[in-house]
């Protein structure tokens, strides 16, 4: 045991966060590995719901001569595989969790370290969801061949992966940014829902935004939820699109500065003794 | 305190030199209230009134009170997580609330009852993350983890998922975690808290040999008696938001901690009055167990006996009690804390004009 | 004892209504889904919307009465594994009914109104449909009880409690999208080995187009189910030995 005079081994407080966010995104990627039933279980629920709506899908366009909605049928297989991917890949109850830690005091303690409490956290929700994004996009694609065929616009497809990533990421930003509201208001399980169902139909999870009615499509492609699920599936339908990519690092952008703002404040707060 | 004879903490000190220059820890006159409630059932409580303190480099102290008496308030304060309503506080050169950041680079903190470790992990994976937090690097983070598990003796434990350990054995892992970056000072909440004898000893020789080998300077809050003995070398005792007491704990264990109880399950049921006739003239208080009423002549099966340790060594009481009784079970306890912090209340001026002057006045 | 558990789930009145609310949206979320689905689609395999809200009710009811009112059929698996049936061996009732009423679940309440709430507003409620309704959602019931008693029961030979979550979302998930989309041997599966077919589809074709084959068919569904669920933990029971079987760490 070194005297703790010794600089050996001491923090070294110009690291940058830069290097702190990917170790700790590194770290809880690779504790996946201790729990490769998870990750199993998770490959296995994808498989159950990318089947049933793409079957449903595949079917539609089998009584429209193989075209429905301006996708062709194989195309629509691979856009729900993908847009599947963001919605079961991101990790489970993240508000939820959030929650409770604040609730019970858990969070008040990821204060006291020298890197931001949010940094650090979407640094690890990220790393876990790497492993499980890697294994539903690897099942949805093999999926995807089988059921739909080669895809359409090969070229396109180089851009579902970091879509797909960006798409997760967004979600989780935005999952922090709804799970704030802790700070203030105790529980938070039902946004959590409603955020659900936000993704579910404004993100075009099942139904891609050309089927909304009216301009309801038009608009939601507007909204951040476009950009986590419709965008990775519009390029993985074959559309080379990669304006959309641009769409994605530019709302994860404005959701993040957001959710720190927020943060930040929730903070403050905690520490005026807003919640005990 | 030297450094701050303030009016508003008029407490008994043992008397020693405490420089400012020394000082990492200096709080003069820290407040904290709180409002709770909404509107017209609003209320404002005073967690802490005015508590003001230096700690030296290298020091060990316990900063004691029951529960609702300040203590997490404080620390709180001290580690930044809380503004304080008024005083100034200082740690380690820097103001805790405005810059917590920086300051968590010198500290360790362990929360008794809040983990910082994944439970579904082994520990070793949690202290890779937390390392890649505080910035080390990996050659460093490995050593240093291979260090502090031999340090307290945990370097078994590291590779079990945390929800498999024991408590005390958690804890270990939580102290590790709270000690990676190499703190200059630990901050420990309640840290023996429902943990089992033999745990809340092993825990406290770790933090005696922290001290000791490696100059961190330890505070330690707690609400029992034994961590002010076994680890403290100077007690700061606080009741109702105040500091009523502040000294060495040798001086403590003079004035203070000077009785001891001895509780005795009987293997044959004998009266009150025949223990006491078996035991001899000169023993302390003999007391039947449970709720009988004093001394009603009736045979009972346990007994406890107060022990003033000024006047007889805790083994030859023992040692009586065993010569003389059928002894089916026995115990040695300290006193409860509210049992010392009344003991300093009701204490003569004579021995603590101060404290027992601020009681009266009441508190400010 | 089943008063004493719905007393205790409804002891937080706000987050309760919240919780049911949410459920309500949920299911309106996949009216949304359906409604603009067909509106495009027309019809699929004979399929039309009318059907699906049928189905819809069927499931949602069915889902609704088995995790709310029979809330720990869904945790036996573990219940097993965990060696936690002593308590219910003890008693002098059949194990399998006390473990399924211990506990319920008022928030699925919400899926229960619902489910009544579509057939009544979209369901042509007739008297003889309704009857009908009434009888093919006992089915759905019986059939989706008596699916997760099975995969609970699974945890008597494997040791572990983790089959039945994924057996219960592929269940739902494959119930609430029409048998005839699924061609061959998944289709086969539907029927024989996760039996979403009984929950969701047939159950609604009986109500729109009632013919013996179909209640026959379903009748046989919920036999083979029923049966095979209180056999499976019968048979389990046997192997159970105490609480310290599977939890020897």
């Amino acid at each position: 045991m070194t005297a703790p005079t010794t600089t050996d081994g001491r923090p070294n407080p110009t690291r940058g966060l830069g290097a702190i966010w990917f170790q700790v995104a590194h770290s809880a990627a690779s504790s996946a590995r201790l729990q490769p039933a998870a990750l199993v279980h998770t490959g296995v629920h994808y498989l159950i719901v990318a089947v049933a709506i793409t079957t449903l899908w595949t079917r539609a366009a089998d009584g429209h001569s193989g075209t429905i909605v301006g996708y062709r049928a194989g195309a629509l297989v691979w856009y729900l595989a993908a847009t599947e991917v963001t919605a079961i890949a991101p990790p489970l109850r993240l508000i939820d969790r959030f929650g409770a830690d604040v609730a019970s005091g858990r969070f008040e303690l990821e204060l006291l370290r020298p890197a931001p409490a949010l940094w650090v956290r979407v640094a690890a929700e990220i790393g876990t969801s790497l492993p499980r994004t890697a294994v539903c996009a690897t099942v949805g694609a093999g999926l995807a061949l089988v059921i739909g065929g080669a895809p359409e616009t090969p070229v396109a497809l180089v851009l579902v992966g970091p879509a797909l990533l960006l798409g997760v990421a967004l979600t989780i930003v935005a999952q922090h940014l709804l799970a704030a509201a802790t700070f203030w208001l105790l529980d938070s399980r039902t946004s959590w829902f409603l955020y659900q169902k936000l993704q579910f139909t404004l993100g075009g999870l099942v139904l891609p935004l050309e089927v909304l009615p009216g301009s309801l499509g038009r608009i939601a492609r507007l909204t951040p939820f476009a950009a986590m699920s419709y965008a990775p599936g519009r390029l993985a339908s074959g559309h080379l699109e990669p304006g959309w990519l641009l769409a994605q690092v530019a709302w994860l952008a404005v959701l993040g500065l957001v959710t720190a703002r927020v943060f930040a404040a929730g903070e403050r707060h905690l520490g005026d003794g807003g919640a005990s | 305190m030297t450094a701050s004879p303030s009016a508003s903490s008029p407490v008994q000190r043992a008397p020693g030199p405490a420089p400012a220059a020394n000082a990492v820890i200096a709080v003069d006159d820290m407040r904290r209230t709180f409002t709770t409630g909404r509107r017209r059932r609003r209320r404002t409580i005073e967690a802490v009134r005015g508590i003001t303190f230096t700690v030296a480099r290298g020091e060990r102290l316990a900063f004691i009170g029951p529960n609702g008496a300040g203590k997490s308030t404080s620390i709180k304060m001290l580690t930044g997580l809380l503004r304080p309503s008024a005083g100034s506080v200082r740690v380690l050169g820097l103001e805790p609330w405005s810059q917590r950041r920086a300051l968590s680079r010198r500290i360790g903190t362990l929360f008794g009852q809040r983990s910082l470790l994944w439970p579904e992990l082994p520990a070793r994976t949690s202290l890779a993350t937390l390392g890649a937090i505080h910035g080390l690097d990996r050659p460093g983070l490995g050593r240093r983890i291979t260090e502090l598990g031999e340090l307290l003796e945990a370097t078994e434990l590291l590779d079990r998922p945390v929800r498999t350990l024991s408590l005390g054995q958690r804890m270990r892992c939580e102290l590790a975690a709270a000690l990676l970056h190499r703190p200059d000072l630990l901050f420990l909440d309640e840290p023996t808290i429902g943990l089992d004898l033999l745990a809340k000893q092993r825990f406290r020789e770790v933090l005696v040999r922290l001290n000791t080998e490696h100059s961190t300077t330890v505070f330690l809050t707690s609400h029992d008696v034994a961590d002010i003995e076994h680890v403290a070398e100077r007690a700061v005792i606080v009741n109702h938001g105040t500091v009523i007491h502040d000294s060495p704990v040798a001086s403590l264990r003079r004035t203070l901690l000077t009785t001891k109880r001895i509780e005795v399950g009987l293997a044959r049921a004998q009266t009150v009055a025949d223990v006491r006739a078996a035991l001899g003239p000169d023993i302390g208080p003999v007391m039947a167990l449970g709720d009988r009423p004093a001394d009603d002549g009736m045979p009972v099966d346990g007994i406890a006996i107060g022990v003033d340790t000024r006047r007889q060594a805790i083994g030859a009481v023992l040692d009586r009690v065993l010569r003389h009784l059928a002894v089916a079970d026995v115990s040695v306890a300290d006193p409860p804390l509210e049992a010392v912090i009344g003991e300093i209340y009701t204490r003569p001026a004579a021995t603590a004009p101060a404290v027992v002057q601020s009681l009266r006045d009441g508190p400010s | 004892m089943w008063r004493t558990a719905w007393a205790q789930a409804l002891a937080n009145r706000r987050s309760f209504v919240a919780q049911m609310a949410v459920m309500v949206v949920n299911d309106l979320v996949w009216i949304f889904f359906w409604q603009v689905f067909f509106r495009r689609v027309g019809s699929v395999r004979g399929w039309t919307v009318d059907d699906m809200m049928v189905l819809y009710a069927v499931l949602a009811l069915a889902v609704g009465l088995v995790l709310g009112a029979l809330a720990n059929l869904r945790f036996l698996g573990p219940l097993v594994a965990d060696g936690e049936l002593d308590g219910a061996l003890a008693l002098p009732m059949d194990p399998l009914g006390f473990l399924a009423l211990r506990q319920v679940s008022p928030v699925s309440v919400g899926d229960i109104a619902f489910g009544i709430g579509l057939f009544a507003v979209v369901g042509h409620p007739t008297p003889a449909r309704t009857a009908l309704f009434v009888a093919v959602t006992v089915a759905a019931t019986a059939v989706l009880a008596g699916f997760l008693v099975v995969l609970g029961s699974l945890a008597f030979v494997s040791g572990t409690g983790g089959a039945g979550d994924l057996g219960l979302s592929a269940i739902i998930v494959f119930s609430s999208y029409p048998i005839n989309i699924y061609g061959g041997a998944l289709r086969l599966a539907l029927f024989g080995l996760i039996p979403a077919a009984f929950v969701g589809s047939l159950p609604a074709q009986l109500v729109q187009h009632p013919s013996p084959g179909r209640a026959l068919l379903l009748a046989g569904g919920v036999a083979a189910f029923g049966g095979a669920g209180w056999l499976s933990f019968r048979l389990g029971l046997r192997r159970y030995t105490s609480g310290a079987t599977w939890t020897g760490v």
